[in-house]
């Protein structure tokens, strides 16, 4: 049953090019399927070590801008940008996970901000390496060449969707499979009793580290996937707005759930945009934060583990 | 029984309309055009002062009779002050809504967002804020410019530097585009000219205490402070110079000063300054088309929008006209052929005149018009034409 | 020197205001163990209240400054029934959305009933600024740092000098013992977050008039308010206001000898070693992580 519906889900999501007709709704798709990989990068360190980063546009920012610096100035194909966005972003997170998880719960948070904090005013004020604010235009498409051998261009819609889609996918695997193992276990044992774990000779520091690094990791590859679809790359990649934005999709659609911040991402993706569609723009963001409001009221622990108990529990009625 | 028959009634009564409605309107649907602005976020208030404008324009155009016979409607999205946001605006715009031309984005960074998904779907935009030179050097055919990139303003500004009396000059930008290009584009004016300049200062766009760069600028012994941000910024400089005694010249640029917001609200912190600007609400008949001027002066006032607003909300106005402009050119709503008319229009808006030049690498230029640049000083609580303004 | 007494100055009187805003941070903080997003609206609340008294309904301008103390107190307090009562006993995340929510549909609600365009405040002190010297201040300036300091000590004697002050304390020390002892847990969360909101409303209406108000005006003072809540240590009453005057015055220092495009750096390098150093704090004695 639960296979036939994954099925039915992928083939569906294979097939959206050719279903939704309209391309303003495959633009959507795009950046559901870009915070979809963001989502899914904050619930590893939110979901399941426990450890709430709130610095996590810094990351995706790193990975934009080396994406975008490298492409403009060295002329990297934007598929080895991609790669080099990915490692920067990771080493990043070595970094900042070696220094700040020596740390817990509220002060971790802080030092996080602070990270970013910082992250984002450097790309403002070092003009010579990021241009500042004036941002970095003409970023080129995502495009793969083999002189003379093959070409793959990503520049139509449809084709970058499905180039997120299968970066999406692969995100999601790595999580599982992370989840999943001797790794994953030690996460959640480290998330529900530190001490505890620790007693057992689970190296807290060190699993948070490289939950750190895989996490940072995946939010450079949606910022390089970002900046080669937008093709414009300006400091506001590390404003605040964004890491929230990413919290509200991992906590309301579900911490320390595979599929959570899937939904969450996609849910809220499609809410602001479909607010522009049935109000006016004076009331699109007072509504954004009532439902926001509501959504955590009603369900607290977000929507998939409340569908899950739903589903237990008609289940269990049924004889 | 009876309400049966009630039911049928309506019901037909419905579906007669149903058919009938669509059939009136075929021939009059509207002309879309759509507007990107911040209208909400920390530059709200300019965002909706442009929307304003907008708003007035469509009114006399459609009280004149629209464009091809067709009324115009404008259809208004939030940019959030987010580039990422500008681009899904102009995305839902072009696709949802068809608009076959775009006036926005106000800030430099949401017009570079927007502008692939021009050259993407082929779609003009006219900009009406935005002062990054940048934005008509990428070779983007599908832009308009109607506001003057920093260099045309710094340019515009030359010729009085003399009558200034600028020496020494140093700078406070708000840390943006805008402010760092400002300051860029009025440094070298300064420097070609033999004016010296000491300290650039730069200040985020929400700080709210400018104090420290003030005590620096204080230390410099220039004689005039340039000074590039929003009015509210500037407001809270002009206040906290005055508490520190900073006893300057000031030079507002960018032409969203609002002096009268600034006399109300620095009260004679404001006395003496200086503003560039790009309408003379005080001075309608000053202006290049000084009844255009004045009737939007008037109407403005009569919707009971504030006064400060109007050097903000004109280029909502001359956005618009110059979009319904180049449609009543082209003959037809549609965007390739209001592409290629926005080359050949050349009409008064309410800061003068507005025809396109090509700027840009050759084959691909971007269409950038040479708006008319003012000075004001605030003078007694007033706002005044300074005598060397008059006499030009 | 001239120069370096007036940053020494303009700090001072920043960081008071900074400490009245991590102050109520940080109690909410410690004593709820919420990340209150809102505080920054609450800020903007107390302005915004603080204009509305003074330019439509024209009343005195003290009298108005009460006003928006009492409309933080008693917004604060509604939000805490009708949102976080309920949510008792959820993850720290789930709290923290919620304020996140707050926080969004305040600001816009700001924006969508006052409009975009910054307001400006009158007040009755002079323009004209008093010299000490090479030194210069408004007198307003020197009204809103004596004010400040007035809720700060007045702050103090209420929580160390009365009942509800003693089982506020005991709550944040020991929530289960303290509920042992008969303290009611709940109604010490709705003080003690009216107590920080109606904080937060009135350093709003204190700067209100210094600056210009302004719907996002909240943004930047709940960031400050952070920074000084991880350098004074959680729920750290005293550790709040020395941070706050701390923060004013690097701030300040940083902008006039660095670069003013980093002053607000200075506020996030501080974290970051004040962190790395001491973790707890500048002025926790012991550890208290939460």
């Amino acid at each position: 049953m639960r296979r036939v519906g994954l099925g039915v889900l992928g083939a569906l999501l294979l097939a959206a090019p050719f279903w939704v007709w309209n391309p303003y709704y495959v633009h959507i798709l795009i950046m559901a399927g870009i915070f979809t990989i963001l989502a899914l990068s904050l619930n590893l360190l939110l979901g399941y070590t426990g450890q709430l980063s709130l610095g996590h546009a810094a990351f995706f920012g790193i990975g934009a801008y080396t994406s975008a610096l490298l492409a403009l100035r060295l002329d990297w194909p934007a598929w080895a940008g991609f790669v080099a966005a990915v490692l920067v972003a990771g080493l990043a997170g070595y970094g900042v996970g070696k220094v700040s998880l020596k740390l817990r719960g509220a002060y971790f948070v802080l030092v996080t901000i602070s990270f970013a904090g910082v992250i984002y005013l450097v790309s403002v004020n070092w003009m010579e390496l990021t241009n500042g604010p004036l941002g970095l235009p003409g970023v080129p498409p995502f495009e793969v060449a083999v002189a003379g051998l093959f070409e793959l261009s990503f520049r139509s819609k449809p084709a970058f969707y499905y180039l997120v889609l299968g970066v999406a996918a692969l995100a999601y695997l790595v999580c599982r499979r992370l989840v999943s193992s001797r790794i994953g276990r030690a996460f959640i044992a480290l998330r529900e009793n530190e001490a505890l774990a620790e007693s057992v000779g689970i190296d807290g520091t060190r699993y948070l580290v490289l939950a750190a690094v895989v996490s940072a990791a995946m939010a450079g590859a949606a910022g390089s996937l970002y900046a080669h679809y937008t093709r414009f790359v300006s400091p506001e990649v590390f404003l605040f707005t964004y890491t929230v934005t990413m919290v509200i999709m991992v906590v309301a659609g579900g911490k320390g759930t595979l599929a959570g911040p899937v939904v969450g991402a996609v849910l809220f993706t499609v809410l602001p945009e479909a607010l522009r569609e049935v109000t006016s723009w004076q009331w699109q963001m007072l509504l954004y934060g009532v439902l926001l409001i509501l959504t955590v009221f009603f369900l607290p622990k977000g929507v998939v583990p409340a569908l899950e108990t739903w589903l237990r529990e008609r289940r269990a009625i049924r004889p | 029984m009876r309400h049966t028959r009630i039911a049928g009634i309506l019901l037909s009564a419905i579906l007669v309309g149903g058919l009938a409605v669509p059939a009136g309107w075929a021939q009059q649907d509207p002309v879309k055009i759509g507007v990107i602005q911040p209208l909400s976020g920390p530059v709200a208030a300019s965002g909706n002062y442009v929307r304003m404008g907008t708003e007035i324009a469509r009114d006399w155009i459609n009280a004149r009779g629209g464009v091809l016979g067709r009324q115009i409607q404008l259809v208004i999205e939030d940019n959030k002050s987010d580039p990422k946001e500008a681009a899904s605006a102009a995305e839902k715009l072009i696709v949802r809504d068809k608009v076959p031309a775009i006036m926005g984005a106000w800030g430099s960074s949401m017009t570079l967002a927007v502008m692939p998904k021009l050259e993407e779907y082929g779609v003009p935009m006219v900009v009406e804020t935005s002062s990054a030179a940048s934005i008509t050097k990428k070779g983007n055919p599908w832009v308009f410019r109607i506001s003057p990139p920093s260099e045309m303003e710094a340019l515009g500004l030359g010729k009085y530097l003399g009558d200034l009396g600028v020496k020494r000059a140093d700078f406070l930008a708000v840390n943006t585009d805008w402010g760092r290009g400002a300051v860029a584009a009025f440094g070298d004016i300064l420097k070609k000219r033999g004016a010296n300049v000491g300290a650039v200062e730069f200040m985020e766009q929400a700080a709210t205490d400018m104090s420290a760069q003030i005590t620096k600028i204080r230390g410099t012994g220039g004689d005039t402070l340039f000074l590039t941000t929003s009015v509210e910024q500037i407001t809270l400089v002009l206040k906290q110079g005055q508490e520190q005694r900073l006893g300057r010249k000031i030079v507002t640029t960018g032409g969203s000063s609002s002096p009268d917001q600034l006399v109300r609200q620095a009260g004679a912190a404001a006395e003496g300054t200086y503003h560039i600007l790009f309408f003379l609400p005080w001075f309608p008949e000053a202006m290049p088309d000084g009844k255009l001027a004045k009737a939007f002066v008037d109407e403005w006032t009569k919707r009971g929008h504030p006064f400060a607003g109007l050097t903000e909300g004109f280029r909502g106005h001359d956005g618009i006209l110059t979009i319904v402009e180049a449609i009543r050119t082209a003959g037809k709503a549609e965007a390739k052929a209001i592409q290629a008319a926005l080359w050949k229009v050349s009409l008064m808006g309410v800061n003068g005149p507005i025809k396109f030049a090509k700027d840009g690498p050759p084959g691909k230029e971007s269409g950038q018009s040479q708006p008319s640049i003012f000075v004001v000083q605030i003078k007694g609580g007033k706002v005044t034409l300074p005598a060397f303004m008059a006499k030009k | 020197m001239e120069e370096f007494l007036q940053h020494i100055l303009n700090g001072l009187i920043l960081g008071g205001t900074y400490a009245l805003l991590g102050i109520g941070l940080t109690l909410i903080f410690g004593i709820m163990n919420v990340v209150n997003f809102a505080h920054g609206e609450f800020y903007t609340l107390g302005a915004y209240t603080t204009f509305l008294f003074l330019a439509l309904l024209e009343t005195n301008f003290f009298l108005a400054l009460l006003g928006a103390v009492a409309s933080g107190i008693l917004l604060g307090a509604i939000c805490e029934r009708l949102l976080l009562r309920p949510l008792l006993g959820e993850s720290i995340d789930t709290t923290m959305l919620v304020m996140i929510g707050v926080w969004i549909a305040m600001q816009n609600a700001e924006l969508t009933l006052w409009g975009g365009v910054a307001k400006s405040i009158d007040h009755p002190f002079p323009q004209p600024p008093l010299t000490l010297g090479p030194l210069s201040v408004a007198p307003l300036r020197l009204f809103v740092l004596g004010a400040a300091v007035l809720l700060i000590a007045g702050s103090h004697l209420l929580i160390h000098r009365t009942r509800l002050g003693r089982a506020m304390r005991a709550t944040f020390q020991d929530r289960e013992t303290a509920a042992l002892m008969g303290v009611d847990i709940h109604r010490i969360h709705t003080v003690t977050f009216a107590f920080g909101s109606g904080l937060a409303a009135g350093a709003g209406a204190l700067l209100g008039p210094v600056f210009v108000v302004y719907p996002a005006m909240g943004d930047p003072a709940a960031l400050k308010a952070f920074v000084v809540v991880i350098l004074g240590g959680l729920g750290n009453f005293a550790g709040a206001t020395l941070g706050g005057l701390i923060l004013g015055i690097a701030e300040e220092l940083g902008a006039g000898y660095i670069s003013s495009g980093y002053r607000d750096a200075v506020g996030f390098a501080i974290i970051i070693l004040v962190l790395l150093l001491r973790p707890s704090g500048l002025f926790a004695r012991a550890e208290r992580v939460g």
